[in-house]
Formats: C-alpha cells, sequence, structure tokens
C-alpha cells in the first residue's frame, strides 16, 4: 500500500506539458496558488479548475494515477475541512447535542477542501510533469537557490520511491516477527514503529554514505563549472503560456474585485 | 598508468574516552601495477581490505603512507585539482545500483559525471548515447525512469555513467554481486568489451570467483595484503593457498582439472567452457557423431511429500494491471527443500510473499497447511507463526542494541515467558553457529556474514516450521555461502524444517535442494529434480545462448559437448557425476 503513495514522482509520458520550461511551471503553479489563496470566490474557483482540468488534459498524466497516490491526502483534508461544518458560527440548520451545524459552516468547508485540492492537484501535476533535476534547476533559477541545495532537493526526491519500498519491506519483515503495528494505543503503536524506524534510518545514512562517495568519485564538487544536460532555455511555448498566465492573472483578479 | 608502492591504511575506531576499540579496513603493503588497457581483477574475502583499495584508487579515501600514482598524479599528496583530474580518469562502479543512482531518469544519470566536468551542454548527448551503447544499452532507454529499471540495467546506466566520462580506467566494486547469472554476464561482456574497443583499464573487484577468468592478471588479497598475484594459470594452481584465503576455486577450473586428471583432456590451460567443449572434440572427433538436434529425455518429476504444506491454487497476482504471476498452481510438501530460480522480473519475490499473506490475492488461491491464506476470515497470525521469513539482506532489518535484544524480539511477540523467549533466543543464535559471547555486541560492530547470521536467528527464534528465504545468499563471499547453506541444510536435515528459497545462485541450489521450481515471466515453466529443471529451462528459453549461463557450469559443459555430438547425459548433481558421464561417452 505505501508503494501507491505517488506524490512527488514524475511520471514519464510525452506531453506538451512535460515540454514545457520549468520555470514556466514553477512559476504557473506559485500563481495559481496565491490566487487560490487570496479569496474565497465560485468564479475564481470554477475559473482554477478548469485551468487545472486543461493542464491535466494536456499533461497525459492519468486522472486514476494522480488520484490513487494521493487517496490518503485527500482524506486528510477531507476531514480537515470538515471541522468548519461544527466550528463556524452562523445559521443553524441542524442541532443535535451539543454540536451545531451551520450554513456558513458548510459553505466555507467546501471551500476550504475545494481550495486545498486546487493547491495540491496543481502542484502534484508540476511534479508529475518534471523531472527532479530539471524541477531542482527551475527552483535554482526562480529563487536563486544554490546549486548544492537544488542537488539535495534533486536526490531527496529520487530516493522517495527506494525509500518507501525499503520501508515496506522492513514493516512486512517485522510483522512476520510477530510486531503489531495496528494494535493497542497511540503510545505503543509509536514505539512498536521503533523496530521500523531505526532500521530505516540507519539504512539511510549507509546509503547516504555510499551515495556520497559515487558523487564524489563522479567529480561532483558543489555545482560550480557544471554544465547541464538540458540548458534551460525559452522556447515558443514557454511565451505562450507566459501569456496565458499574464490574463489567468488579470482574469482572477477581476473576479475576485467584481464578485 | 597507476603505480603504487608500499601502501598502508588504517582506520581505527575509538570509543568516548578515546581508547582504541577496533581496527578496520587496513590495508598493509601493497605493490600494484596497472598499465594501459590492463583487465586486471582483484578477489579476497569480505574484510580483506578489496573495497578499502578500491576507494583508494578513486580518492575515495587517504592512505596513512605509501605513493600513489595515477595517470602520473600523485593521489596522496596531490591539490583538490589533482585529485579532480585522478578521479576524471578513473572511474568507480559500486555495488549497490541504488546507492550510485543520482538522476530519476537514465539520461539525467548518464549525464551527471559529464555535466560535473564541465562539458558542453550541446556534446552532453552524444556522450550520453555513447556512453548508453558502450554499456550495452539502446539509445531509447535514455528517457526510462530509474525505478522501473531492473537490477542488472541500473548496473549498466552506472557503467555508461562512468563511461560518458571518458575515463582511462574503470575500477568496479563488486558491481555484479547483486545481480542473477545472466545479467553478470551481460554486464562483464560489457565491460570485456569496453576493455578490448575501448583500450579502458578494468580494475575488477570481486568475491566471486569465475568472473576472475576474464581477467588478463589477478590478485588475490587476505588481511591487508597481496597474497596471491599472477595469471590464471599460476593462481588456480595453488588450492591450498585460495582456501586459506577464503576462497575457492571457479567450477570451470575443477572441472577442467578433473578432466585432466580422468585423461579425457591431455592439454591444460582451457578456462572457459566453450574452449573446453572444443577441446574435447578436437582430442576425441570420433566419439563425437550424435546428431545434434536430438534432446534428451528429460521429464522426471520430483518426489512429491503428499502431505500438503503449501499449495497454490491456480493463484493470480498482478500489480497496477501488471501481471506478475499467472495461473500457478504448486503444491509443495511437508519437510521438502524447494529452490525457486528464475530471471529478474520472473516474479519469484512475489510467489514467496503470497505465501504468508504479505501481498494480497483473491480467495481460494494460496493455502498453508489447509488454510485459505487470502481468506479473512481466517487466522492469518495463527500461519504467520509458523512461517518463517528471511527477506532479502535481513540484516537491514535490525534494530536493537545489541544481539540478543534483536534476536529476543520475535519470541517477546508471540506471548510467551520471559524466561521461555530468552531460552528461544539462545538456541537461535546457536544453531546459526555463533557463540554466546557474541549475546551483547552491538550489531553495527559485527561483520556483514555475522548480521545476516543474527537476522536469521532472528527468525528462527519464533520456531517456525517452515523456512521461506529470499536470495540469502546474495552478496556473501565462498565462506559465507558456505555457511549460510550448511545452516539451512542442517535446519531441513536436522529439525525437519520445510525450506522454500529463492536463490540465483544455481550452483548451490541444485547441491542442495530436493527440487526446484523454474519460474519465467510470472510462469511455471519446469518443477522437479534440479538437473532436470535446468534442463527444461534452458531447452524452453528463447535466447539459449544466453540461457545457458543460468545453468551450473558443468551442465553447461555437458549441453556444449552434447550440441557438438557427443553422446552424453546432461542430467547431473554435481561435477564428478557429469566427469562419469562424459568418460561413458567417450568410451
Amino acid at each position: 500500500m505505501l508503494r501507491d503513495i505517488t506524490i512527488g514522482q514524475f511520471y514519464s509520458v510525452k506531453s506538451p506539458v512535460h515540454e514545457l520550461d520549468p520555470r514556466v511551471k514553477i512559476r504557473f503553479v506559485i500563481v495559481f496558488i496565491i490566487l487560490s489563496l487570496l479569496d474565497k470566490n465560485i468564479y475564481l474557483f470554477g475559473l482554477l479548475t478548469i485551468v487545472f482540468m486543461t493542464a491535466l488534459i494536456v499533461s497525459n498524466v492519468p486522472v486514476k494515477h494522480m488520484v490513487k497516490g494521493m487517496r490518503g491526502i485527500i482524506i486528510f483534508i477531507l476531514i480537515c475541512s470538515m471541522i468548519n461544518i461544527f466550528t463556524v458560527y452562523g445559521d443553524v440548520l441542524l442541532k443535535i447535542g451539543g454540536i451545531t451545524i451551520t450554513a456558513e459552516g458548510i459553505l466555507k468547508a467546501v471551500y476550504v477542501f475545494w481550495r486545498m485540492l486546487l493547491i495540491i492537484f496543481m502542484s502534484s501535476l508540476l511534479m508529475y510533469t518534471t523531472t527532479p533535476t530539471e524541477l531542482t534547476d527551475g527552483l535554482e533559477k526562480c529563487f536563486a537557490i544554490k546549486g548544492n541545495v537544488a542537488m539535495g532537493i534533486t536526490i531527496a526526491l529520487r530516493f522517495i520511491p527506494v525509500l518507501m519500498e525499503e520501508l515496506d519491506r522492513i514493516m512486512k519483515a517485522q510483522e512476520m516477527r510477530g510486531a503489531e503495528f495496528d494494535k493497542g494505543g497511540p503510545v505503543k503503536r509509536i514505539k512498536s514503529l521503533r523496530t521500523v524506524i531505526i532500521p530505516l534510518f540507519q539504512n539511510s545514512i549507509d546509503r547516504a554514505k555510499c551515495l556520497a562517495d559515487a558523487m564524489d568519485s563522479r567529480c561532483y564538487t558543489g555545482g560550480k563549472n557544471r554544465t547541464k544536460l538540458r540548458p534551460l532555455k525559452y522556447k515558443k511555448q514557454d511565451y505562450i503560456v507566459y501569456a496565458i498566465l499574464l490574463v489567468l492573472l488579470i482574469v482572477g483578479i477581476y473576479f475576485i474585485i467584481k464578485f | 598508468m597507476i603505480k603504487i608502492k608500499d601502501l598502508e591504511f588504517e582506520y581505527y575506531e575509538r570509543d568516548e574516552e578515546e581508547n582504541l576499540t577496533d581496527m578496520i579496513n587496513a590495508i598493509r603493503g601493497i605493490n600494484f601495477d596497472a598499465a594501459k588497457g590492463d583487465f586486471i581483477a582483484i578477489a579476497g574475502r569480505n574484510g580483506s581490505g578489496k573495497s578499502t583499495f578500491a576507494k583508494i584508487l578513486n580518492c575515495l579515501i587517504t592512505p596513512i603512507d605509501g605513493t600513489v600514482l595515477i595517470g602520473g598524479i600523485d593521489a596522496i599528496n596531490g591539490s583538490d585539482e589533482d585529485i579532480f583530474k585522478i578521479r576524471k580518469k578513473v572511474g568507480m562502479v559500486f555495488q549497490n545500483p541504488d546507492n550510485q543512482i543520482i538522476g530519476s531518469v537514465v539520461a539525467e544519470d548518464v549525464a551527471f559525471g559529464a555535466e560535473n566536468i564541465g562539458i558542453p551542454s550541446d556534446k552532453l548527448w552524444e556522450r550520453v548515447f555513447d556512453a548508453l551503447s558502450g554499456a550495452g544499452l539502446g539509445a531509447k532507454m535514455a528517457d526510462t525512469k530509474i525505478d522501473e529499471l531492473s537490477g542488472g540495467e541500473k548496473q549498466k546506466v552506472a557503467i555508461a555513467g562512468v563511461l560518458a566520462m571518458k575515463p582511462s580506467c574503470i575500477v568496479l566494486d563488486e558491481a555484479t554481486s547483486m545481480l542473477d547469472n545472466k545479467s553478470r554476464w551481460e554486464i562483464l561482456e560489457s565491460i570485456k568489451d569496453i576493455n578490448e574497443k575501448l583500450g579502458i583499464t578494468i580494475i575488477m573487484i570481486t568475491h566471486n570467483m569465475d568472473e576472475l577468468l576474464i581477467a588478463d592478471y589477478i590478485y588475490i588479497m587476505n588481511k591487508g595484503r597481496i597474497f596471491l598475484r599472477g595469471n590464471k594459470e599460476s593462481i588456480f594452481a595453488n588450492k591450498e593457498k585460495l582456501k586459506e584465503a577464503g576462497l575457492e576455486c571457479p567450477a570451470v577450473v575443477e572441472i577442467k582439472d578433473k578432466l585432466l586428471e580422468s585423461k579425457v583432456l591431455r592439454t591444460d590451460g582451457i578456462f572457459s567452457v566453450k574452449a573446453l567443449v572444443k577441446r574435447i572434440k578436437a582430442e576425441h572427433p570420433n566419439s563425437f557423431f550424435l546428431d545434434t538436434k536430438q534432446e534428451e529425455n528429460h521429464i522426471v518429476k520430483a518426489k512429491i511429500n503428499p502431505v500438503n504444506a503449501i499449495l497454490f491454487n491456480h493463484a493470480d497476482y498482478s500489480y497496477d494491471k501488471k501481471t506478475v504471476l499467472k495461473d500457478i498452481s504448486l503444491s509443495i510438501g511437508k519437510g521438502e527443500y524447494v529452490v525457486i530460480v528464475g530471471g529478474t522480473g520472473a516474479g519469484k519475490s512475489t510467489l514467496l510473499k503470497l505465501i504468508p499473506g504479505l501481498v494480497k490475492t483473491d480467495t481460494d488461491m494460496v493455502y498453508v497447511d489447509g488454510v485459505d491464506v487470502m481468506d479473512k476470515a481466517s487466522d492469518i497470525g495463527k500461519i504467520r507463526k509458523k512461517l518463517g521469513f528471511v527477506f532479502q539482506f535481513p540484516e537491514q532489518q535490525l534494530f536493537a542494541k545489541n544481539v540478543y535484544e534483536d534476536v529476543v524480539f520475535g519470541p517477546r511477540n508471540t506471548g510467551v515467558t520471559e524466561v521461555e523467549a530468552e531460552k528461544r533466543a539462545y538456541e537461535a543464535i546457536e544453531v546459526v553457529g555463533l557463540s554466546d559471547e557474541i549475546y551483547d555486541i552491538p550489531i553495527n560492530k559485527l561483520s556483514g556474514g555475522e548480521k545476516r547470521r543474527v537476522a536469521l536467528a532472528g527468525v528462527l527464534a519464533m520456531q517456525p516450521e517452515y523456512l521461506i528465504l529470499d536470495e540469502p545468499l546474495s552478496g556473501l563471499d565462498p565462506e559465507g555461502k558456505q555457511n549460510m547453506l550448511d545452516i539451512i541444510d542442517a535446519l531441513h536435515k536436522d529439525a525437519g524444517i520445510t525450506i522454500v528459497m529463492v536463490s540465483h545462485d544455481v550452483e548451490s541450489a541444485a547441491g542442495y535442494a530436493d527440487r526446484l521450481i523454474a519460474l519465467s515471466g510470472g510462469k511455471v515453466i519446469a518443477d522437479g529434480v534440479p538437473a532436470n529443471v535446468f534442463y527444461e529451462m534452458y531447452l524452453k528459453a528463447e535466447d539459449r545462448e544466453k540461457e545457458i549461463y543460468n545453468l551450473p557450469v558443468i551442465m553447461q559443459l555437458l549441453i556444449g559437448l552434447r550440441n557438438e555430438g557427443l553422446e552424453v547425459s546432461c542430467l547431473v548433481k554435481d561435477i564428478d557425476e557429469g566427469i562419469d558421464n562424459i568418460l561413458k561417452g567417450l568410451k
């Protein structure tokens, strides 16, 4: 089940979105997120949803793949946004015992859920369509991050699937030795995880040592004088997407002011 | 190209009060030379210092004394720039594919080193494609995601990554030890090609003895020293000394020596199966008359214990819409010793995981002692108690502060009294051949082989009736392997434990198992007595030339001889039986 988690994982298909310059995609996602945070507004959210859907369709990333990888998170934000139903004051719709449900609460819950979905789906779309290396190249340029920090991000993303698989294996191995991770109170549960976390950390440290050697031996010196296999260069379609982004920004702000 | 004199290296471990606790990875007075285009192999048991030596060649560690000249550059006293130059010249491929690949996509990783040395962007793609083809990978692979590759492919990517830097020397540190035989030989062949066609010096560290045969010159290391050095002829003439270094003769050499002894062969100095076949034919031309297309009658079922223990009933398993196992019907009896073989992606590990229900499939597909493992109504905890499961690299799952605490973890979970749990732990540690002095020793002070035995003890302390092992020999040196095989054999013979093991180490699988099951593409393609299963695997393979590497060496020879027309039975248990068959065939 752990191996189903696909967050942050590049999805290798050919598509116009994959081809875009990572800087364009990063800036697009940032503007998208800022817009979604500015206001709770049905027109704005509708617009953002349409934009996301279009991007998703063009990207060739199967919806199923995306939803499957984020089931856990969707449930989590659903629960978080549901809290609003009971905590927001307003016209009381229903009262059971000490719990009151208000119309405003429901509306707010819907908006919070919608907003979080937009943000998470859009940022994962960025991850699905951009290799970690491209992504860090882009971040490096967009935010003036140093080369070795960017390399750290690349490697972290690269090792998510490896560590997930390892976690899965260690848990199964300890289960076969009678460990029970899903029984007992929270303290007991956390305690039982010790048999998983310790080897996972130990192995990660060993891995890190090997990886450091491998990088040293391939002449990595922190990014100075490093060339790029795919140097960032804007193409025609990148400018077009920038133009679309500008339009989106203007229309978005118009919706916010108008409604 | 490489000149090393009187090399010394020591590594001390101290406790908090700066007292010496341990000295590891020492190297004592090594002299070593490599010229351009050499193919050198360095072998030795785990802990002999061979990997430390490899790292010195790449300036990953600095020796304390001696001279190291690489391409004329002083590697010990050199500046950062000098070290950069050395690493540009000497590339290195490491053991674990997952711990050396930096990119997420093949092309990105292959380019990594070349990017670091400042190759301009417009030349990089050319280098990537050249390197891919040099390492035996197609250009189509460039866009593939790393985690979709098999272990063998990942290792080829690592080799390509080094090639893209255009080195004059490549050091391989046990680069094939985690692979199955077929991928292993594929990689060795590309390395040989790289050596011959590109003139790149190869220094190959290994404890897989048959790999030494493709080298021109061999060093044997023992306790930090060069123990033996020479060409194949002289190294393998010295069996006693090899044994002293914890190594064994490659099977081919053993076969060759026995052929010489029994006068089948009259010329020495032959070190490959193909050459042996040719030579034997040349020396006995009259015995080769069989129609070469004639296959041997080989279908012999293994004796199956009628008491069913593990049953697969048309079991399927798929993951992400990809079929991993298809229509598996198998019955494994109580007390059997079964080895499952097959290439990467055949579904071996998944098959093992189905037994205790670690991966799920439909009900009525997997039974253990008559209980449906996949049925939610079954008491899975009770079934799992009977099943000891040893994962690949089980030492990576150790967690406790010392040996005893780790081994006692399992029995404690079963709810027996503390005294009983203790007793079981002690017994298990004894069974795996470790002394009682080891109880209080912290896990990280143990050697690799010891760790694996501790992990095995942790499983045995659960007192299982079945032992399921996934590649228990992977990464061990010859001594460690033998040790592990002896332990498993004793558990089978003395304690009556049913053994179900996945292994790509065919020589040993054939020697101990009663029964072999061959998987390919998620299906059982052969099931029976080991020799017969190997033969059937060979017959059924699409590419027999390559598949033959998955067979024990003696069978490779017999099949080779038979294909040339010698009337000889290929279905043998061991080398002696094979030699007898050849003698009979030659008349």
